[in-house]
């Protein structure tokens, strides 16, 4: 096949993508398990991942563009190095957000917790680990007719959120929690919430990588589709 | 057909007279963002060389003051196609061309329409710079000359060898050979020569192919410039320039050895390089066939 050592280089580079992601996603494996456990010891442990993950996001985003100057990529392939580029930055940004939540709960050990909103940041870190692996699988396996589930799944996240911000505003009268955890939680809201966002916008640049299109743009369309339809 | 009769012939086939059109294209060398230039419309060509069909069912807008480039796999009919748009194909014994082809309202290959009239309109260069063995100045004053212009020739000359962005280095030597100078000058010297005789459209057979980068460069700048005043269509191999320059893309392409070429592909040159419709397209600019 013409250009096989360029394919080659393209599939290497995927799987190397793949690879970082597998990784992040262990850290948020990491770190939920650190949070429904309190194991502080493996919270400790995830602390430094946030440095390699940039280090890798660093020679990822290097070949990438060593690639594009000079193989001139076009129509698939590029679109293949501008998604790889796009899925790497929300892979470091994923990893990095994941460490600072197990900085947090390193930090927050032994105080004292309010029950309902650790529930709802526990269940808040499962719901955005499991987004974030699918849109990694969405990625490798190029499965866009999944990446609009997605969206619908982070939705479970937005409300997690909201619910997990009205218990920071409105604590119990009983068992507010320490407030420094309670800061700290806030501030774990935010990074979960974010988490789940980048494992949507991997999705969602996965549909680029496919079609070609914006899966904004796809959604509008949808949409206005299904508007039309309603007005027959 | 005489001479001034060529004349007359080209200015009904335009629209326009000789004296307006060096007016409107201004003159120093400035291209004038000329908008009333004429573009084409293909329809349902097909080009034989005697029993053979070399293309087939080709149709194609080729739109005014754009770059139109034409790309595909060797011997998928992009040369024969571009030979077509201006009557040269029929100048080899045996090879003909059916279907339509117009330059704004008028049809090319109507009865009594005449070859050489269409030629000067639709000018061509070639992939290797053919320059005559005249002077500078000659080889761009030649064609203008026996076309029967009367303006002012230094005028001519200067403005042809402007948009051919030639002019600063040659200005000083333009009585010397056209051969004296480099590939590359060779080349915006016949584009200059072409641009001498007032043409609509400016076909181009690979034009920088043989040239080193730096004269491709040159000749790629020239044809920005040149697309404001005339429409361009051109041939190339090389996919990046056609992802450079042109506006519109045509992907030509062969189904089965022995089959015509076809235009498998139409369409804004930024959607073929980013997202083209058909796989074939895809494989031929990401270089995993041809």
């Amino acid at each position: 096949m013409p250009r096989e050592s360029f394919q080659q280089e393209l599939d290497n580079l995927t799987s190397d993508v793949l690879g970082v992601g597998r990784e992040v996603g262990v850290s948020l494996e990491n770190m939920g398990r650190a949070m429904e456990t309190g194991a502080e010891e493996l919270a400790a442990r995830e602390l430094g991942v946030d440095v390699r993950y940039k280090a890798r996001g660093a020679e990822l985003d290097r070949d990438s563009m060593i690639l594009q100057a000079r193989q001139a990529p076009v129509a698939g392939d590029l679109r293949l190095l501008y998604t790889v580029q796009a899925v790497t930055n929300h892979l470091v940004r994923s990893g990095a957000l994941s460490e600072h939540i197990c900085h947090a709960l390193a930090e927050t050990a032994g105080a004292e917790r309010d029950e309902d909103l650790e529930a709802a940041l526990v269940e808040m870190a499962r719901t955005a680990r499991n987004i974030f692996n699918e849109g990694l699988d969405i990625f490798e396996n190029r499965d866009i007719d999944r990446a609009r589930d997605l969206q619908a799944k982070d939705d479970k996240v937005d409300l997690l959120y909201s619910e997990a911000m009205n218990l920071i505003a409105n604590p119990s009268d009983s068992g507010a929690g320490a407030p420094e955890w309670r800061m700290r939680a806030a501030l774990m809201v935010h990074y979960l919430e974010r988490i789940a966002d980048h494992g949507v916008d991997i999705g969602g640049s996965t549909v680029f990588l496919v079609t070609g299109q914006r899966i904004e743009d796809a959604m509008r369309q949808y949409i206005e589709r299904d508007v039309n339809r309603d007005e027959e | 057909m005489t001479q001034s009769e060529r004349t007359r012939e080209g200015q009904r086939l335009t629209g326009v007279s000789r004296d307006q059109r060096a007016t409107r294209k201004g003159g120093g060398g400035e291209a004038a963002g000329d908008n009333s230039t004429l573009g084409m419309k293909v329809g349902n060509l097909a080009a034989f060389y005697g029993s053979f069909k070399a293309v087939t069912d080709v149709s194609m807008d080729i739109q005014a003051n754009k770059v139109t480039a034409l790309i595909g796999p060797s011997g998928c009919g992009k040369s024969t196609y571009i030979r077509c748009l201006n009557r040269m194909h029929e100048v080899i014994p045996g090879a003909r061309a059916e279907g339509s082809v117009t330059l704004g309202d008028q049809d090319i290959y109507a009865k009594g329409s005449d070859p050489v009239v269409i030629r000067r309109r639709i000018g061509m260069v070639f992939q290797k710079p053919n320059p005559f063995s005249k002077s500078i100045y000659e080889n761009v004053a030649w064609g203008a000359r026996i076309n029967g212009f009367k303006g002012d020739m230094d005028d001519l000359v200067e403005r042809s060898l402007r948009q051919a962005a030639l002019w600063e280095e040659v200005k000083d030597r333009l009585k010397e050979s056209g051969f004296s100078l480099s590939g590359g000058q060779q080349q915006r010297l016949c584009i200059a020569r072409t641009l001498a005789v007032e043409p609509e459209v400016i076909l181009m057979d690979e034009p920088a192919s043989a040239l080193d980068p730096v004269s491709t460069q040159k000749i790629e700048d020239t044809m920005a410039e040149l697309k404001k005043s005339y429409t361009v269509v051109i041939v190339t191999h090389n996919m990046q320039q056609a992802a450079r320059i042109s506006d519109y893309t045509g992907f030509f392409y062969i189904v089965n050895m022995g089959d015509p070429g076809r235009l498998w592909e139409f369409d804004e040159t930024e959607k073929i390089f980013s997202n083209p419709e058909r796989k074939e397209t895809e494989d031929y600019v990401t270089g995993r066939f041809g």
